[in-house]
Protein backbone atom coordinates (compact mmCIF):
# COMPACT_ATOMS: atom_id res chain seq x y z
CA UNK A 1 0.00 0.00 0.00
CA UNK A 2 1.77 3.20 -1.05
CA UNK A 3 -0.32 6.13 0.94
CA UNK A 4 -3.71 6.71 2.98
CA UNK A 5 -4.97 8.03 -0.37
CA UNK A 6 -4.33 5.25 -2.60
CA UNK A 7 -6.16 3.48 0.28
CA UNK A 8 -9.19 4.86 -0.27
CA UNK A 9 -9.13 5.55 -3.65
CA UNK A 10 -9.21 1.78 -3.74
CA UNK A 11 -11.81 1.54 -1.11
CA UNK A 12 -14.01 4.14 -3.28
CA UNK A 13 -14.10 1.97 -6.20
CA UNK A 14 -14.41 -1.18 -4.66
CA UNK A 15 -18.00 -1.05 -3.52
CA UNK A 16 -20.67 0.47 -5.85
CA UNK A 17 -20.49 4.16 -5.68
CA UNK A 18 -24.47 4.75 -5.85
CA UNK A 19 -27.39 2.79 -4.66
CA UNK A 20 -29.48 1.35 -6.99
CA UNK A 21 -32.14 3.74 -8.64
CA UNK A 22 -34.99 1.74 -7.88
CA UNK A 23 -34.14 2.32 -3.87
CA UNK A 24 -33.52 5.61 -4.09
CA UNK A 25 -37.06 6.81 -5.56
CA UNK A 26 -38.56 3.67 -3.36
CA UNK A 27 -36.82 5.26 -0.40
CA UNK A 28 -38.51 8.74 -1.23
CA UNK A 29 -41.63 7.49 -1.32
CA UNK A 30 -41.20 5.20 1.86
CA UNK A 31 -40.25 8.83 4.05
CA UNK A 32 -43.36 10.82 2.18
CA UNK A 33 -46.21 8.33 3.64
CA UNK A 34 -44.40 8.33 6.39
CA UNK A 35 -44.07 12.10 6.83
CA UNK A 36 -47.51 12.60 5.75
CA UNK A 37 -48.81 10.06 8.67
CA UNK A 38 -46.78 11.70 10.98
CA UNK A 39 -48.31 14.98 10.25
CA UNK A 40 -51.35 13.74 11.13
CA UNK A 41 -50.80 12.53 13.96
CA UNK A 42 -48.93 15.66 14.95
CA UNK A 43 -52.12 17.51 13.93
CA UNK A 44 -54.32 15.08 16.38
CA UNK A 45 -52.00 15.53 19.54
CA UNK A 46 -52.08 19.65 19.26
CA UNK A 47 -55.68 18.92 19.14
CA UNK A 48 -55.54 16.80 22.21
CA UNK A 49 -53.50 19.45 24.03
CA UNK A 50 -55.27 22.48 23.07
CA UNK A 51 -58.61 20.76 24.62
CA UNK A 52 -56.61 19.58 27.42
CA UNK A 53 -55.49 22.90 27.78
CA UNK A 54 -58.67 24.84 27.96
CA UNK A 55 -60.40 21.99 30.02
CA UNK A 56 -57.67 22.44 32.57
CA UNK A 57 -58.24 25.99 32.58
CA UNK A 58 -61.94 25.65 32.67
CA UNK A 59 -61.55 23.33 35.66
CA UNK A 60 -59.17 25.84 37.84
CA UNK A 61 -61.41 29.34 36.84
CA UNK A 62 -64.56 27.22 38.45
CA UNK A 63 -62.78 26.37 41.43
CA UNK A 64 -61.55 29.98 42.08
CA UNK A 65 -65.14 30.90 41.75
CA UNK A 66 -66.49 28.35 43.74
CA UNK A 67 -64.13 29.20 46.54
CA UNK A 68 -64.05 32.69 46.02
CA UNK A 69 -65.28 33.76 49.99
CA UNK A 70 -62.08 32.84 50.65
CA UNK A 71 -59.54 35.25 51.21
CA UNK A 72 -56.36 33.49 50.74
CA UNK A 73 -57.49 32.72 47.19
CA UNK A 74 -58.63 35.92 45.82
CA UNK A 75 -55.20 36.95 46.00
CA UNK A 76 -54.00 33.61 43.96
CA UNK A 77 -56.92 34.81 41.30
CA UNK A 78 -55.04 37.89 41.39
CA UNK A 79 -51.69 36.97 40.99
CA UNK A 80 -52.78 34.66 37.87
CA UNK A 81 -54.60 37.56 36.76
CA UNK A 82 -51.00 39.08 36.85
CA UNK A 83 -48.96 36.68 35.21
CA UNK A 84 -51.65 36.28 32.43
CA UNK A 85 -51.06 39.99 31.69
CA UNK A 86 -47.60 39.96 31.54
CA UNK A 87 -47.49 36.86 29.38
CA UNK A 88 -49.89 38.77 27.41
CA UNK A 89 -46.87 41.35 26.88
CA UNK A 90 -44.47 38.68 26.16
CA UNK A 91 -46.06 37.30 23.72
CA UNK A 92 -45.56 39.84 21.16
CA UNK A 93 -43.17 38.96 18.79
CA UNK A 94 -39.70 40.01 19.38
CA UNK A 95 -38.33 42.02 16.21
CA UNK A 96 -34.62 42.65 17.26
CA UNK A 97 -31.93 39.72 17.76
CA UNK A 98 -29.21 40.82 19.72
CA UNK A 99 -25.99 38.52 20.46
CA UNK A 100 -22.27 38.43 21.41
CA UNK A 101 -19.68 36.48 19.00
CA UNK A 102 -17.19 37.27 21.19
CA UNK A 103 -18.95 37.61 24.33
CA UNK A 104 -15.76 38.22 26.80
CA UNK A 105 -14.56 41.48 25.07
CA UNK A 106 -14.65 43.89 28.04
CA UNK A 107 -13.63 47.18 28.65
CA UNK A 108 -10.35 47.88 30.82
CA UNK A 109 -12.04 50.65 33.00
CA UNK A 110 -14.37 47.54 34.02
CA UNK A 111 -11.12 45.55 35.16
CA UNK A 112 -9.35 45.52 38.22
CA UNK A 113 -5.92 45.82 37.23
CA UNK A 114 -5.17 42.22 38.71
CA UNK A 115 -7.57 40.68 35.86
CA UNK A 116 -6.07 41.75 32.88
CA UNK A 117 -4.87 38.74 30.70
CA UNK A 118 -2.44 39.83 28.41
CA UNK A 119 -3.20 43.10 28.54
CA UNK A 120 -6.29 42.40 27.10
CA UNK A 121 -9.66 43.14 28.16
CA UNK A 122 -11.38 40.06 28.24
CA UNK A 123 -13.77 39.40 31.59
CA UNK A 124 -16.64 36.23 32.05
CA UNK A 125 -18.85 38.91 34.02
CA UNK A 126 -18.37 42.45 32.91
CA UNK A 127 -18.29 42.19 29.24
CA UNK A 128 -19.83 42.78 26.24
CA UNK A 129 -23.15 41.33 26.93
CA UNK A 130 -24.40 43.82 29.00
CA UNK A 131 -24.19 46.16 26.89
CA UNK A 132 -26.66 44.10 24.75
CA UNK A 133 -28.53 43.68 27.59
CA UNK A 134 -28.61 47.10 27.93
CA UNK A 135 -29.72 47.74 24.63
CA UNK A 136 -32.66 44.94 25.31
CA UNK A 137 -33.81 46.96 27.84
CA UNK A 138 -34.03 50.44 26.20
CA UNK A 139 -35.89 48.52 23.19
CA UNK A 140 -38.25 47.24 25.91
CA UNK A 141 -38.90 50.56 27.23
CA UNK A 142 -40.13 52.10 23.91
CA UNK A 143 -42.37 48.81 23.47
CA UNK A 144 -39.52 47.02 20.78
CA UNK A 145 -39.40 43.28 21.84
CA UNK A 146 -36.05 41.43 21.44
CA UNK A 147 -33.84 38.56 22.07
CA UNK A 148 -31.57 38.78 23.84
CA UNK A 149 -28.43 35.83 23.48
CA UNK A 150 -26.55 35.81 26.76
CA UNK A 151 -25.23 32.44 25.84
CA UNK A 152 -21.13 31.96 26.80
CA UNK A 153 -19.80 31.44 23.32
CA UNK A 154 -16.02 31.59 24.49
CA UNK A 155 -17.41 28.71 27.17
CA UNK A 156 -18.62 26.38 24.62
CA UNK A 157 -15.18 27.26 22.62
CA UNK A 158 -13.45 25.61 25.69
CA UNK A 159 -15.94 23.17 26.17
CA UNK A 160 -15.55 21.76 22.58
CA UNK A 161 -12.02 22.25 22.06
CA UNK A 162 -12.68 25.21 19.19
CA UNK A 163 -10.34 28.15 18.99
CA UNK A 164 -11.21 31.88 19.05
CA UNK A 165 -12.03 31.82 15.34
CA UNK A 166 -15.03 29.80 15.54
CA UNK A 167 -16.82 31.88 17.82
CA UNK A 168 -19.14 32.69 14.54
CA UNK A 169 -19.38 28.89 14.50
CA UNK A 170 -20.64 28.42 17.71
CA UNK A 171 -23.18 31.81 17.49
CA UNK A 172 -24.35 30.83 14.29
CA UNK A 173 -26.43 27.60 15.91
CA UNK A 174 -28.42 29.93 17.97
CA UNK A 175 -28.91 32.79 15.49
CA UNK A 176 -29.90 29.80 13.35
CA UNK A 177 -32.02 28.23 15.64
CA UNK A 178 -34.02 31.76 16.55
CA UNK A 179 -34.80 32.81 13.02
CA UNK A 180 -36.48 29.69 12.12
CA UNK A 181 -38.70 29.89 15.59
CA UNK A 182 -38.84 33.48 14.74
CA UNK A 183 -39.75 34.82 11.76
CA UNK A 184 -40.48 38.12 13.30
CA UNK A 185 -37.19 38.85 13.35
CA UNK A 186 -36.43 42.37 11.33
CA UNK A 187 -33.06 43.09 12.50
CA UNK A 188 -29.94 41.23 13.92
CA UNK A 189 -27.17 42.82 15.84
CA UNK A 190 -23.60 41.06 16.93
CA UNK A 191 -22.32 43.20 19.74
CA UNK A 192 -18.74 43.89 20.09
CA UNK A 193 -15.88 46.09 21.43
CA UNK A 194 -13.19 47.87 19.41
CA UNK A 195 -9.86 48.43 20.30
CA UNK A 196 -9.14 51.50 18.91
CA UNK A 197 -7.57 54.90 21.37
CA UNK A 198 -10.17 56.69 23.59
CA UNK A 199 -9.89 59.58 21.35
CA UNK A 200 -11.24 57.91 17.99
CA UNK A 201 -14.34 55.70 19.99
CA UNK A 202 -15.88 58.59 22.36
CA UNK A 203 -17.91 61.50 21.70
CA UNK A 204 -19.01 64.41 23.87
CA UNK A 205 -22.86 65.39 23.47
CA UNK A 206 -24.41 67.93 25.49
CA UNK A 207 -22.03 67.65 27.99
CA UNK A 208 -21.58 63.62 28.14
CA UNK A 209 -19.42 61.35 26.79
CA UNK A 210 -20.69 58.55 24.60
CA UNK A 211 -19.08 55.53 23.17
CA UNK A 212 -19.14 56.11 19.53
CA UNK A 213 -20.48 52.71 17.29
CA UNK A 214 -18.75 51.02 14.05
CA UNK A 215 -21.12 49.49 11.70
CA UNK A 216 -19.18 46.52 10.00
CA UNK A 217 -20.50 44.77 7.04
CA UNK A 218 -19.36 41.75 5.66
CA UNK A 219 -18.00 42.05 1.89
CA UNK A 220 -18.18 37.95 1.41
CA UNK A 221 -21.58 36.78 2.94
CA UNK A 222 -23.56 37.34 -0.27
CA UNK A 223 -25.76 39.65 1.54
CA UNK A 224 -23.57 41.91 1.21
CA UNK A 225 -25.82 44.82 -0.84
CA UNK A 226 -28.80 44.47 1.66
CA UNK A 227 -26.50 44.32 4.55
CA UNK A 228 -24.57 47.57 3.67
CA UNK A 229 -27.95 48.91 2.72
CA UNK A 230 -29.59 48.31 5.77
CA UNK A 231 -25.90 49.70 7.95
CA UNK A 232 -26.30 52.49 5.92
CA UNK A 233 -29.66 53.53 6.93
CA UNK A 234 -28.35 52.97 10.43
CA UNK A 235 -25.66 55.26 10.51
CA UNK A 236 -27.41 58.21 8.32
CA UNK A 237 -30.50 58.03 11.02
CA UNK A 238 -27.13 57.54 13.51
CA UNK A 239 -26.63 60.94 12.03
CA UNK A 240 -30.01 62.91 11.83
CA UNK A 241 -30.06 62.47 15.51
CA UNK A 242 -26.94 62.33 16.93
CA UNK A 243 -24.21 63.47 14.85
CA UNK A 244 -20.65 62.24 15.18
CA UNK A 245 -21.90 59.14 17.21
CA UNK A 246 -22.06 56.64 14.59
CA UNK A 247 -18.24 55.83 13.17
CA UNK A 248 -19.90 55.06 9.83
CA UNK A 249 -19.88 52.02 7.91
CA UNK A 250 -17.16 49.65 7.29
CA UNK A 251 -16.62 46.82 4.78
CA UNK A 252 -14.66 43.84 6.47
CA UNK A 253 -14.48 39.81 6.23
CA UNK A 254 -12.25 39.48 3.28
CA UNK A 255 -8.79 38.57 5.35
CA UNK A 256 -9.78 36.27 7.09
CA UNK A 257 -12.87 35.66 4.78
CA UNK A 258 -15.76 35.65 7.48
CA UNK A 259 -19.35 36.22 6.48
CA UNK A 260 -20.07 37.55 10.31
CA UNK A 261 -22.98 35.02 9.82
CA UNK A 262 -24.78 38.22 7.74
CA UNK A 263 -25.87 35.40 5.41
CA UNK A 264 -28.41 34.38 7.33
CA UNK A 265 -30.42 37.73 7.79
CA UNK A 266 -31.06 40.47 4.99
CA UNK A 267 -30.36 42.96 8.12
CA UNK A 268 -27.63 41.62 9.85
CA UNK A 269 -24.85 44.14 11.40
CA UNK A 270 -21.79 43.68 13.72
CA UNK A 271 -21.62 46.45 15.83
CA UNK A 272 -18.70 47.58 17.81
CA UNK A 273 -19.82 49.65 20.62
CA UNK A 274 -16.88 51.48 21.99
CA UNK A 275 -13.26 50.32 22.25
CA UNK A 276 -11.42 48.66 24.94
CA UNK A 277 -10.77 52.25 26.94
CA UNK A 278 -14.60 53.32 26.89
CA UNK A 279 -17.14 52.68 30.10
CA UNK A 280 -19.83 50.53 30.19
CA UNK A 281 -21.75 53.51 31.30
CA UNK A 282 -20.76 55.29 28.01
CA UNK A 283 -22.08 52.57 25.91
CA UNK A 284 -25.12 51.88 27.89
CA UNK A 285 -26.09 55.58 27.25
CA UNK A 286 -25.08 55.05 23.23
CA UNK A 287 -27.30 51.99 23.70
CA UNK A 288 -30.19 53.91 24.69
CA UNK A 289 -29.66 55.90 21.62
CA UNK A 290 -29.51 53.93 19.45
CA UNK A 291 -32.54 51.97 20.56
CA UNK A 292 -34.54 55.31 19.56
CA UNK A 293 -32.92 54.73 16.56
CA UNK A 294 -34.02 51.53 15.77
CA UNK A 295 -37.85 52.29 16.98
CA UNK A 296 -37.71 55.30 14.40
CA UNK A 297 -36.77 52.92 11.24
CA UNK A 298 -38.79 50.15 12.41
CA UNK A 299 -41.94 52.68 12.10
CA UNK A 300 -40.94 53.92 8.85
CA UNK B 1 -38.66 24.34 13.78
CA UNK B 2 -40.18 22.30 11.42
CA UNK B 3 -43.96 22.68 10.91
CA UNK B 4 -45.87 19.66 10.22
CA UNK B 5 -47.33 20.61 7.09
CA UNK B 6 -43.72 20.87 5.56
CA UNK B 7 -42.46 18.42 7.24
CA UNK B 8 -42.56 16.13 3.83
CA UNK B 9 -41.00 18.41 1.68
CA UNK B 10 -38.52 19.01 4.32
CA UNK B 11 -37.41 15.42 4.57
CA UNK B 12 -37.51 14.80 0.92
CA UNK B 13 -34.92 17.51 0.46
CA UNK B 14 -33.05 16.34 3.09
CA UNK B 15 -32.70 12.88 1.86
CA UNK B 16 -32.43 13.99 -1.37
CA UNK B 17 -29.33 16.34 -0.37
CA UNK B 18 -27.17 13.71 1.97
CA UNK B 19 -28.54 10.08 0.62
CA UNK B 20 -25.44 9.77 -1.47
CA UNK B 21 -22.98 10.68 1.33
CA UNK B 22 -24.81 8.52 3.60
CA UNK B 23 -24.67 5.78 1.37
CA UNK B 24 -21.41 5.96 0.67
CA UNK B 25 -20.40 6.06 4.77
CA UNK B 26 -22.57 2.73 4.99
CA UNK B 27 -21.88 0.85 1.82
CA UNK B 28 -17.78 0.92 3.33
CA UNK B 29 -18.89 0.48 6.43
CA UNK B 30 -20.91 -3.21 6.10
CA UNK B 31 -19.17 -3.70 2.65
CA UNK B 32 -22.25 -4.91 0.96
CA UNK B 33 -24.70 -2.80 -1.08
CA UNK B 34 -27.90 -4.55 -0.03
CA UNK B 35 -27.57 -3.67 3.69
CA UNK B 36 -26.27 -0.11 2.68
CA UNK B 37 -29.02 0.71 0.70
CA UNK B 38 -30.96 -1.27 3.47
CA UNK B 39 -29.46 0.65 6.00
CA UNK B 40 -29.54 4.16 4.46
CA UNK B 41 -33.25 3.87 4.58
CA UNK B 42 -33.27 3.15 8.26
CA UNK B 43 -31.02 6.40 8.88
CA UNK B 44 -33.53 8.39 7.05
CA UNK B 45 -36.34 7.13 8.44
CA UNK B 46 -34.95 7.86 12.21
CA UNK B 47 -34.01 11.28 11.32
CA UNK B 48 -37.54 12.05 9.86
CA UNK B 49 -38.43 10.80 13.23
CA UNK B 50 -36.01 13.24 14.96
CA UNK B 51 -36.24 16.05 12.99
CA UNK B 52 -38.70 17.84 15.38
CA UNK B 53 -36.35 17.61 18.39
CA UNK B 54 -33.54 18.67 16.00
CA UNK B 55 -32.71 21.64 18.07
CA UNK B 56 -29.98 23.26 15.88
CA UNK B 57 -26.99 22.66 18.82
CA UNK B 58 -25.65 20.49 15.91
CA UNK B 59 -25.22 21.25 11.99
CA UNK B 60 -27.48 19.39 10.41
CA UNK B 61 -24.97 17.33 7.85
CA UNK B 62 -23.23 16.37 11.43
CA UNK B 63 -26.36 15.12 13.06
CA UNK B 64 -27.67 12.90 10.01
CA UNK B 65 -24.30 11.90 10.05
CA UNK B 66 -24.15 10.52 13.98
CA UNK B 67 -27.28 8.37 13.79
CA UNK B 68 -25.23 7.44 10.72
CA UNK B 69 -22.94 6.09 12.79
CA UNK B 70 -25.64 4.74 15.38
CA UNK B 71 -27.46 2.44 12.56
CA UNK B 72 -24.05 1.19 10.83
CA UNK B 73 -22.85 0.04 14.97
CA UNK B 74 -25.74 -1.58 15.66
CA UNK B 75 -26.15 -3.70 12.28
CA UNK B 76 -22.70 -4.84 13.30
CA UNK B 77 -23.79 -5.89 16.65
CA UNK B 78 -26.46 -8.22 15.03
CA UNK B 79 -24.16 -9.03 12.30
CA UNK B 80 -21.66 -10.41 14.20
CA UNK B 81 -23.43 -13.42 15.97
CA UNK B 82 -24.00 -15.22 12.63
CA UNK B 83 -20.99 -14.05 11.16
CA UNK B 84 -18.68 -15.57 13.97
CA UNK B 85 -19.90 -18.83 12.35
CA UNK B 86 -19.86 -17.80 8.52
CA UNK B 87 -16.50 -16.17 8.55
CA UNK B 88 -14.24 -18.87 9.40
CA UNK B 89 -15.75 -21.06 7.09
CA UNK B 90 -15.05 -18.44 3.56
CA UNK B 91 -11.53 -17.47 4.97
CA UNK B 92 -10.69 -20.88 4.26
CA UNK B 93 -12.08 -21.48 1.45
CA UNK B 94 -10.64 -18.94 -0.57
CA UNK B 95 -7.62 -18.91 1.09
CA UNK B 96 -7.36 -22.67 -0.80
CA UNK B 97 -7.78 -21.46 -4.09
CA UNK B 98 -4.11 -19.92 -5.69
CA UNK B 99 -4.01 -18.13 -9.54
CA UNK B 100 -0.62 -15.89 -9.22
CA UNK B 101 -2.00 -14.08 -12.26
CA UNK B 102 -2.30 -9.70 -12.66
CA UNK B 103 -5.84 -9.95 -12.15
CA UNK B 104 -6.10 -11.76 -9.83
CA UNK B 105 -3.74 -10.04 -7.46
CA UNK B 106 -6.12 -6.82 -7.63
CA UNK B 107 -9.27 -8.73 -6.87
CA UNK B 108 -6.92 -10.11 -4.12
CA UNK B 109 -6.10 -6.66 -3.03
CA UNK B 110 -9.55 -5.46 -2.80
CA UNK B 111 -10.71 -8.69 -0.68
CA UNK B 112 -7.94 -7.78 1.84
CA UNK B 113 -9.04 -4.33 2.50
CA UNK B 114 -12.73 -5.82 2.20
CA UNK B 115 -11.36 -8.25 5.09
CA UNK B 116 -8.96 -5.30 6.43
CA UNK B 117 -11.83 -2.67 7.02
CA UNK B 118 -14.39 -5.98 8.21
CA UNK B 119 -11.91 -6.49 10.69
CA UNK B 120 -11.48 -3.28 12.58
CA UNK B 121 -13.37 -2.31 15.53
CA UNK B 122 -16.61 -0.62 14.65
CA UNK B 123 -15.47 2.50 15.88
CA UNK B 124 -12.29 2.69 14.37
CA UNK B 125 -14.09 1.69 11.21
CA UNK B 126 -16.58 4.71 11.46
CA UNK B 127 -13.64 7.01 11.99
CA UNK B 128 -11.31 5.86 9.09
CA UNK B 129 -14.56 6.01 7.15
CA UNK B 130 -15.59 8.90 7.57
CA UNK B 131 -12.46 11.08 7.76
CA UNK B 132 -11.37 9.23 4.40
CA UNK B 133 -14.69 8.76 2.69
CA UNK B 134 -16.74 10.88 3.73
CA UNK B 135 -13.80 13.58 4.13
CA UNK B 136 -15.26 15.53 7.40
CA UNK B 137 -12.97 17.90 9.28
CA UNK B 138 -11.60 16.85 12.15
CA UNK B 139 -14.21 18.52 14.37
CA UNK B 140 -16.77 17.37 12.42
CA UNK B 141 -16.14 13.91 13.23
CA UNK B 142 -15.72 15.03 16.81
CA UNK B 143 -19.30 15.95 16.59
CA UNK B 144 -20.56 12.88 14.65
CA UNK B 145 -19.04 10.42 17.11
CA UNK B 146 -19.31 12.94 20.05
CA UNK B 147 -16.01 12.65 21.49
CA UNK B 148 -12.70 15.44 21.63
CA UNK B 149 -10.47 16.46 18.44
CA UNK B 150 -7.60 15.23 19.55
CA UNK B 151 -9.80 11.57 19.96
CA UNK B 152 -10.64 11.38 16.66
CA UNK B 153 -7.00 12.29 15.77
CA UNK B 154 -5.28 9.33 18.11
CA UNK B 155 -8.01 6.61 16.72
CA UNK B 156 -8.05 7.68 12.98
CA UNK B 157 -4.34 7.24 13.25
CA UNK B 158 -4.53 3.78 15.24
CA UNK B 159 -6.43 2.47 12.91
CA UNK B 160 -4.59 3.07 10.01
CA UNK B 161 -1.58 1.91 11.50
CA UNK B 162 -4.14 -1.37 12.78
CA UNK B 163 -5.01 -1.51 8.79
CA UNK B 164 -1.44 -1.52 7.19
CA UNK B 165 -0.94 -4.11 10.05
CA UNK B 166 -3.27 -6.27 8.90
CA UNK B 167 -2.62 -5.65 5.28
CA UNK B 168 1.00 -6.22 5.52
CA UNK B 169 0.23 -9.84 6.93
CA UNK B 170 -1.80 -11.18 4.56
CA UNK B 171 0.14 -9.47 1.23
CA UNK B 172 3.08 -11.21 2.69
CA UNK B 173 0.78 -14.17 3.18
CA UNK B 174 0.03 -14.61 -0.35
CA UNK B 175 3.57 -14.36 -1.96
CA UNK B 176 4.84 -16.82 0.75
CA UNK B 177 1.83 -19.09 -0.65
CA UNK B 178 2.43 -17.97 -3.94
CA UNK B 179 6.13 -19.35 -4.22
Amino acid sequence: MQNEKDFFDMLKEMYPQHPRKEFVSATENTLRQRARSMGKKRILTKFSVITGGVLVCAFIFSWLLFFNENGKISEVIQSVGGTSSSSAMDEKEPVVYIYHSHNIESYIPEIPAQQMYREQAYSDTKNVTLVGKELSRALKGLQVPSIHDETDIAGILKQRGLHFPDSYKVSRENLQKVLAENDSIRMVFDIHRDSTKRRDSTIEIKGKDYARIKLEVSKTSGNYETNKKFATQLHEQLEKLYPGLSIGVVEKGVNPQNTYNQDLHDNSVLLEVGSIENTLEETYRTMDVFAQVLKAILEE
Amino acid sequence: MIDSNNLESRIVEIYNLYYLDVYRFLVCFTGNQNDAEDLTQEVFIRVLKGLSNFNGNYQLKTWIFSIAKHVAIDHYRKKRFSSLFKDGFFNQLSSNEKRPDEEFEVTELKRFIHEAIAKLKPKYRAVVILRGINEFSINETSEILQCSASKVKVDYHRALKELERKLNIEIEGVLTNAK
